[in-house]
């Protein structure tokens, strides 16, 4: 890790200390993960550019769409405004920028607060503040590293750009996608330098995070209120994804709109580091109450321990849950009103969700939910493998706890925190949609939000068999699992796909209740699958060692 | 002779290629302390993860009061208590909260001498774990161990971070713990600590066990340290036998004796001394002998 450092005090280096030594360690860490994420902006938008033009290959179909889809307000309020539908690159614009800006969001907040909270958490920061660094100087070479990993991450999705662009089909010049590329990273951008200065303020990485994520959800109600078309279009200025979506790369080139995502980042940046040289290593500016009376509740044992560790990450996701539902609730009824026998029919229908009106609507909406309740799973199992990673578990079992007992109550609470994130799904949606009359039934929404845990319980079951084997990879195989299925949704959702490839996406089985009735046959398999998968890797973690890191 | 609390048979840990520990033999009977040296990476912890069932070895068998520690490791922990050298804990969670938590999954407390260590070892409860300082966390892993009274208690370097106060306060509670019957696997680095409370000491080196008896025995086996002021002209001690390491520095020598000092004795009767010393070595001396701490060479030379 600290390479950089040994190299300038190798003998014969007297004097070399490495300035940038911080940058490079930073840098190596977000590049890495910037690659990745590039590689999957890069194919999120190549196949969403590729299949509008296969299917939608007359000027026909593609008047239809962009009269279906291109003024209508609910749609508008939730992805985003949508000119041009009827060009490939107005189409892709509609199509994947409201997912990647908000997946380049995530990515920063969780990048920035990682690598500066994060390493501060766990001691390493220290050591580095203990060279000859100063705070200032250190926090300004990590966003430097950081600005490395964002770098890379625009680089990778501006080439994939570029190369998607050449087809003849899709026809966009090297420019517009490199211009493209950099707005759907822009709050990529944005997120490190907020999770940078929240990393600042809160005195631990999850609250880091907490604060950065609220800050998100807030921008993008904002936004979303701006675009719902009540007349406060003038609101998209008070957000920073307001401003990504007046970048409007492909259809109305507004570069101006770079100034505001600049001075944010800028004045951002220069808090960071201004509060890293003021205050205390280790402390954050909101104190962590170091006291507090003891909470003797459920201290019992590894289930009620589990629902401790977690409570705090689960309260934020069901929010998320809550909000999203309610939302989606409230537009299903005007959006259903505009896409009754028009052809964005036939792209609900490719999702899986039949017939016209608020259902149909909701039954789309709802996928994304599946999305937020997979992503809910994901962290369980995350933080499972945490808990042996990071030599806490062996405080359980080396006490008359066994490996059964720990994992099996962790899975329980796992799956009884999935099916609540459901259920709150469902009433949310439910309550959202009976307040505009919607007329969609409450069972039926219930329904829906339990029809929302299978997928979540296979990417469960599958991470579970990865800690069991390879305890190590347990994190990389739900987050890949999890955005391979969301790449397979998207792309499936347009083009005809393989349904090899379809079966291979934990979301693909799901039917798109309320607008079907739930596939409980096909829930049942895939929560077969994840019991099965669940118990081999229960096997295997019975039998291996256990591996701290 | 009580029973036995812990055995080892063959046991071994390899990795790859290398052997973390390789074939052990160990038994610790009921009611003993027991220090287990060794400097770091010497296989240690690995010995005591064996035998808490975290890692499977990879031949031979340990045992706890004779249930097999990877296939029984419930049954055994019923009777056992650990405390880890590096006390990772839930920082959201306080110190009492902490207790609470690893007293009920033990099954048993003794609430009474909880209290007592929680203020004898001075721990605020009422902290989170995040604010505690690496000497009070262990503080609390430690209080966590000794108020089950386990029969057996294993404690793995367990006053990292302590300092010399608590480090007495740790010293009182395993002193009770022997009164009391239980048995202790202490494995440290602090020879003092070890020869203050330890019974028998057994010593690993890169996965072996070299030493293993009481400290009476394990000195007999070592050099004695001798060294004579003398009066007139210093005698040549090289040829006698059981002496080496002879070092003349003006009037005085110092050399190492292993066996018997009667032929030492009778050179030295017959040339002109005015001050004799002799000590035993220390364990540190005992275990720098073993790994040649390069302070004392002889020493070294003569426990080979």
């Amino acid at each position: 890790m600290l390479h950089a450092e040994h190299a300038a005090w190798a003998p014969g280096h007297p004097a070399a200390r490495s300035p940038v030594a911080i940058v490079r360690l930073t840098a190596r860490k977000a590049v890495r993960s910037g690659a990745i994420w590039g590689y999957i902006f890069g194919l999120a938008i190549a196949s969403s550019a590729v299949s509008y033009t296969r299917l939608y290959k007359t000027p026909a179909q593609r008047d239809a769409l962009a009269a279906a889809y291109g003024s209508d307000k609910a749609t508008s309020a939730l992805f985003g405004p949508a000119p041009q539908l009827q060009t490939v690159a107005g189409f892709t614009v509609f199509k994947i920028s409201m997912t990647l800006i908000i997946l380049g969001a995530v990515w920063g907040l969780l990048t920035s607060t990682r690598l500066l909270r994060g390493e501060e958490d766990n001691g390493r920061w220290e050591l580095l503040l203990a060279g000859q660094y100063t705070r200032a100087g250190a926090a300004a070479q990590a966003l430097g590293g950081l600005g490395a990993g964002v770098f890379t991450l625009w680089a990778i999705t501006g080439l994939l750009t570029v190369l998607t662009g050449l087809d003849s089909a899709v026809s966009i010049g090297a420019g517009p996608a490199l211009y493209f590329a950099l707005a759907m990273v822009a709050t990529a951008v944005m997120f490190l330098a907020v999770g940078a200065l929240t990393s600042q303020v809160a005195a631990t990485r999850r609250q880091a995070a907490s604060y950065a994520a609220w800050f998100l959800g807030a921008s993008y109600a904002v936004r979303l209120i701006a675009d719902a078309g009540l007349g406060l279009h003038g609101l998209i200025w008070a957000s920073p994804l307001g401003w990504v979506e007046e970048l409007r790369p492909l259809t109305a080139p507004q570069p101006a709109a770079l100034v505001p995502v600049a001075a944010f980042t800028a004045v951002l940046a220069a808090a960071t580091v201004r509060l890293a040289g003021t205050r205390d290593v280790g402390a954050g500016l909101v104190p962590d109450r170091a006291s507090r009376r003891s909470q003797l509740r459920l201290l019992g044992g590894p289930a009620g321990l589990a629902v401790r560790l977690v409570r705090p990450a689960v309260i934020g996701w069901w929010v998320a849950i809550a909000i999203s539902a309610l939302l989606f609730g409230l537009i299903a009824r005007s959006a259903g009103g505009t896409i009754s026998g028009s052809s964005v029919q036939q792209v609900f229908a490719k999702l899986g969700a039949q017939g016209s009106g608020a259902e149909a609507v909701l039954g789309v909406c709802f996928l994304i939910l599946a999305v937020l309740v997979a992503f809910t799973a994901a962290g369980q199992l995350t933080a499972a493998r945490s808990e042996e990673s990071a030599g806490r578990l062996d405080h359980l079992l080396a006490r008359p706890v066994s490996r059964w007992r720990w994992l099996g109550s962790r899975l329980l609470v796992a799956v009884v925190v999935l099916l609540a994130s459901g259920v709150v799904a469902g009433v949310f949606g439910w309550a959202g949609a009976a307040s505009q009359h919607a007329g969609v039934s409450f069972t039926a929404m219930v329904e829906a939000g339990v029809n929302l845990t299978p997928p979540a319980i296979t990417i469960s079951g599958i991470g579970v068999l990865a800690f069991g084997v390879r305890p190590r990879v347990t994190s990389a195989v739900v987050y890949a699992l999890l955005a391979w299925s969301l790449l397979v949704l998207i792309v499936g959702s347009i083009g005809s796909t393989s349904h090899w490839i379809l079966d291979t996406s934990v979301f693909h089985q799901m039917g798109s209740a309320p607008a079907t009735s739930p596939h409980w046959a096909a829930d049942g398999v895939m929560a077969a699958i994840g019991v099965a998968a669940a118990l081999i890797g229960g096997i295997a973690f019975n039998r291996r060692d256990l591996q701290a890191e | 002779m009580g029973a036995t609390a812990i055995r080892t048979q063959g046991l071994t840990k390899r990795y790859g290629n290398v052997a973390a520990l390789d074939h052990l033999d160990l038994e610790v009977t009921q009611g003993e302390v027991v220090g287990y040296l060794g400097p770091n990476g010497a296989g240690k912890t690995t010995t005591i993860r064996l035998l808490l069932g975290l890692i499977n070895p990879t031949e031979g068998r340990g045992e706890i009061f004779g249930l097999n520690c990877w296939r029984q490791p419930v049954q055994a922990h019923g009777r056992l208590a650990f405390v880890a050298g590096e006390a990772n804990l839930w920082p959201s969670l306080t110190g009492g909260e902490t207790l609470r938590l690893l007293g009920r999954v033990q099954g048993r407390v003794d609430e009474a001498y909880r209290d007592e260590l929680v203020a004898r070892f001075e721990l605020d409860p009422a902290k989170k774990v995040r604010a505690y300082s690496k000497g009070n966390r262990q503080k609390v892993i430690l209080i966590a161990a000794l108020m089950t009274r386990a029969d057996l208690l294993v404690l793995d370097e367990p006053t990292s971070g302590l300092d010399p106060l608590m480090e007495q306060a740790f010293r009182g509670s395993i002193r009770e713990a022997r009164d009391r019957g239980q048995t202790v696997f202490l494995s440290s680095h602090i020879m003092s600590e070890v020869e203050a409370l330890c019974d028998r000491v057994a010593i690993l080196r890169e996965g072996k066990l070299v030493e293993m008896g009481t400290l009476a025995q394990m000195r007999h086996l070592s050099a004695l340290t001798v060294e004579a002021t003398f009066e007139g002209p210093v005698p040549d001690l090289s040829g006698v036998p059981g002496v080496s390491s002879v070092q003349v520095d003006g009037r005085v020598v110092r050399c190492q004796v292993r066996g018997p000092v009667a032929p030492l004795l009778k050179v030295l009767a017959n040339a002109d001394v005015t001050e004799l010393l002799s000590r035993e070595p220390s364990l540190e001396e005992l275990f720098l002998a073993q790994y040649g701490g390069g302070q004392d060479q002889g020493v070294q030379h003569a426990a080979r």
